[in-house]
């Protein structure tokens, strides 16, 4: 398999049709193919344990035909981690290959377009390019992980006017399982969202809604690692009257988010909330980003966020202070540290990442 | 000693020749339809596909070209690094920068023979066999 992707890249690279630019992949000969992806290496710096880990290495194809246009991105997911606590150094590794998105588009006309397949949910501004090289920190904010589905695998459409104002509609439906179903924060079964985006020259505000039927859930992100799951839980109990609300599967959520672009700075923040029929599963989750270019490789970057989480009974407020050098866009180098209210979560962050 | 009035305005001009700035055309051929300002940025940011009912092709020029600079600062109000990142966050989500041609006179006679192209050139190479769609200046 690795051979295979290997000499595919080198046969894409040698069949170039255009000048290589780091960062835009390239064209296979003449074909309506165009190879690229990314990675990224990381270092952890905990209380009591440090942590070294080639986190992504992904590959992406697409391209267009007529109106139809598809792409396919392929990736491994915590490749290598080495993991040292005090006396003892473990080593994990997960070659899986992952199907991180693969979908078709289709444009009706320049306003519509539709699109099949598994595909990031169009929600909020941070979970559209859950990539590190393409943020701004080598973390994310719970905001992202513990409110939505991060992709979807079903239908969605969207609607675009291109004015002076830009106002984009998206409606998301999956009604089946999920395409590499492991590959999700949360498995999933169902999905209906809605999302509202209206921009006005350097400001966008976002809203998004919707109702998820959980299957699994994995929350498992750089700070916690937790599992826990529906089925299991409901073996033991299979009243529904005796079931807390909390372990119902069917989930709500809405999220509202800002995001205000100048030459020097950007502020970034969203708010969300997650219920299911009766009660809040997580009360609320959020932040507020600020990102000041000191030149263009230059950038410091300042998060505050804080949850409420009920089914694990998990809340933290915490602050970030990061700092990301690009020798070029592609490429980044960043740091940060994070100041928990739990202090034992406290952790330094450094990582390297680029994309080809 | 008299300074006439003509001699005084020919000053003034010669002064304020280097103040003024070229002037531009964004064109198409004559099937366009007109375009807002908005669309324009739409087409050449690779955020709408289709124009018209044409697949919409939009042209640069060189990238150390002055027309392009200014068409990227006035036009799509985006300096150099936005557009880097912006187009490093495209081949992410699927998207191709525009295709680049090396001189104007290309430009337009791509822009001339297919439909759906659309590109920006300097007002004085503009001629009847192409649609304004947009004027702007420095």
């Amino acid at each position: 398999m690795y051979k295979k992707i290997f000499l595919l890249i080198c046969l894409s690279l040698s069949l170039r049709a255009e000048e290589y630019s780091l960062g835009e992949g390239v064209q296979v000969g003449s074909l309506p193919l165009y190879l690229g992806g990314y990675f990224s290496l990381d270092y952890q710096s905990k209380k009591n344990t440090e942590r070294y880990r080639v986190d992504d290495i992904a590959f992406i194809g697409y391209g267009n035909y007529e109106k139809f246009s598809y792409l396919a991105e392929f990736e491994f997911k915590e490749f290598y981690v080495q993991t040292q606590s005090q006396n003892n150094t473990f080593v994990t590794q997960d070659t899986t290959l992952h199907a991180e998105r693969v979908y078709i588009d289709y444009t009706f006309n320049e306003n519509f377009i539709g699109c099949v397949g598994k595909y990031s949910s169009p929600i909020g501004f941070w979970n559209m390019l859950p990539v590190n090289v393409l943020r701004e920190t080598t973390s994310s904010p719970f905001t992202s992980s513990i409110i939505f589905p991060q992709f979807t695998t079903g239908l969605s459409a969207s609607y675009n006017s291109y004015g002076e104002n830009d106002l984009k509609i998206d409606l998301l439906v999956q009604k089946n399982q999920d395409l590499d179903a492991g590959y999700n924060n949360y498995e999933i079964n169902e999905h209906y969202g809605i999302g509202i985006t209206y921009t006005k020259e350097n400001l966008s505000l976002k809203f998004n809604a919707g109702v998820f039927n959980l299957v699994h859930y994995n929350l498992n992100n750089d700070n916690e690692e937790n599992d826990w799951d529906e089925d299991e839980e409901n073996d033991d109990d299979n009243d529904d009257d005796d079931r807390s609300e909390l372990e119902k599967p069917q989930r709500y959520y809405a999220l509202a988010s800002l995001k205000y672009d100048h030459d020097n700075f950007q502020i970034m923040s969203e708010l969300g909330t997650q219920a299911s029929r009766k009660e809040f599963t997580t009360e609320y989750a959020g932040y507020i980003q600020g990102l000041y270019r000191f030149s263009d490789k230059h950038s410091v970057i300042l998060r505050g966020e804080s949850y409420k989480e009920n089914v694990l009974d998990t809340t933290d407020d915490i602050a970030i202070v990061g700092y990301t050098y690009r020798p070029m866009y592609p490429i980044a180098i960043k740091t940060e540290y994070q100041f928990h209210s739990q202090s034992q979560n406290d952790n330094f962050l450094v990582s390297f990442s680029m994309m080809f | 000693m008299k300074v006439s009035l003509k001699t005084l305005s020919l000053v003034l001009f010669l002064f304020t020749l280097p103040l003024c700035g070229g002037e531009y055309a964004v064109i198409a051929n004559k099937e366009m339809k007109p375009l807002s300002l908005g669309e324009i940025r739409a087409i050449f940011l690779k955020k709408t596909p289709y124009i018209n009912d044409f697949k919409a092709v939009p042209v640069n020029l060189g990238t150390r070209d002055a027309i392009r600079t200014s068409f990227e600062e006035n036009i799509l109000k985006m300096n150099l690094l936005q557009l880097k990142s912006y187009w490093t966050t495209q081949h992410y989500l699927g998207h191709r920068p525009p295709i680049t041609m090396k001189s104007a006179n290309t430009v337009k006679a791509f822009v001339q023979k297919v439909d759906g192209a659309i590109g920006y050139i300097n007002i004085e190479s503009v001629d009847e066999n192409v649609n304004i769609l947009y004027r702007w200046s420095d």
